[in-house]
């Protein structure tokens, strides 16, 4: 079964989250161990299984991210997988830029700038939240070279975000 | 995630940190990533003329299994011919390092830049050889 169709939904990139949050406390009540408490074995296993897989869709769904990895991965390609078959190999001049960018964000590491490290943040998160909609789009229209690429861009951007985040909880400490 | 002593060994101590001319012909450039974790690697590889490695940096952004990894292929190479560093398997890597199976990608990742990097070199070379030929002997269908 698929994270949507838990949901009773069909695969898409976008999703109405509200309708989700609501959707997800509905069936999280109808599944709930509390009710099957005095049920035989099997049926309590049952409930807390349905309750794992509403909660896995649930966390992948409402994340606009997390979902559109999803939905690549159904269409094929796995970019957490471990096997090197499916690390899609990105651009060279892309690798590029993200060491150049890693190289410089190190720079401003050891000197514990972090109001530049934000500034470097920021202009990521712009291009990350352009990556997704691009990825979004080139799914939309089933091509997952390009989508793959996106996502990619996006997964690389979140990491460099994280770094940033990273030093900046470190400098506040 | 517990890593293996050796993992923190070169986490903490990588050997071979650093860049090479990437300008130099004798010097191969591999740059790799694994979008699984957004990890970014570079390993340069001095090459002699006659494919001997004599000297190994790298430069990895990405976890301490990334990083490790990285750093035991530049000991690996140096003092290897090319044909010899390209048979290094990412197997060899990640039971040396006792890699779990979610860190695999990592000795993957160091694998490819092997190649990448050697690959890089080959091309240089091939494109110099090329370019000295066509200085020697001007091809016919090059020329007005």
């Amino acid at each position: 079964m698929t994270h949507f169709e838990v949901f009773g939904l069909a695969p898409a990139l976008d999703v109405d989250v509200k309708a989700l949050e609501q959707r997800h406390r509905e069936l999280s009540l109808e599944f709930h161990p509390d009710r099957f408490a005095q049920a035989d074995a099997r049926t309590r296993l049952s409930a807390l299984e349905k309750t794992t897989t509403l909660n896995d869709a649930f966390k992948v769904l409402r994340d606009p991210v997390k979902r559109a990895f999803y939905v690549l991965k159904l269409k094929g390609v796995d970019l957490d997988s471990e096997a090197s078959a499916a690390q899609a190999k990105m651009p060279m001049t892309f690798l590029e830029e993200v060491m150049e960018r890693r190289e410089q964000l190190e720079a401003l590491k050891a000197k514990r700038d972090v109001t530049k490290a934000r500034v470097m943040a920021d202009e990521i998160e712009k291009e990350k939240s352009s990556a997704l909609v691009l990825a979004k789009t080139a799914l939309g229209r089933d091509d997952v070279t390009e989508a793959t690429h996106q996502l990619g861009r996006v997964r690389y951007y979140s990491r460099f975000i994280e770094e940033v985040e990273a030093l900046e909880e470190e400098a506040s400490s | 995630m517990a890593y293996s002593d050796k993992v923190i060994e070169h986490y903490e101590n990588p050997h071979n940190v650093g860049t090479l001319d990437k300008e130099d012909p004798n010097v191969g450039t591999g740059l790799v990533g694994a979008p699984a974790c957004g990890d970014v690697m570079r390993l340069q590889l001095k090459i002699s003329d006659d494919g001997m490695i004599q000297d190994a940096k790298f430069k990895t952004f990405g976890c301490g299994s990334a990083i490790a990894s990285s750093s035991l292929v530049t000991e690996w190479v140096k003092g290897k011919s090319i044909e010899d560093a390209v048979t290094i398997t990412n197997k060899e890597i990640a039971k040396e390092l006792s890699l779990p199976p979610v860190k695999i990608h990592c000795s993957v990742l160091a694998e490819d830049a092997i190649k990448a990097a050697i690959k890089d070199f080959q091309d240089k070379r091939a494109k110099r050889q090329a370019t000295a030929a066509a200085a020697v002997q001007p091809s016919p269908t090059t020329q007005p």
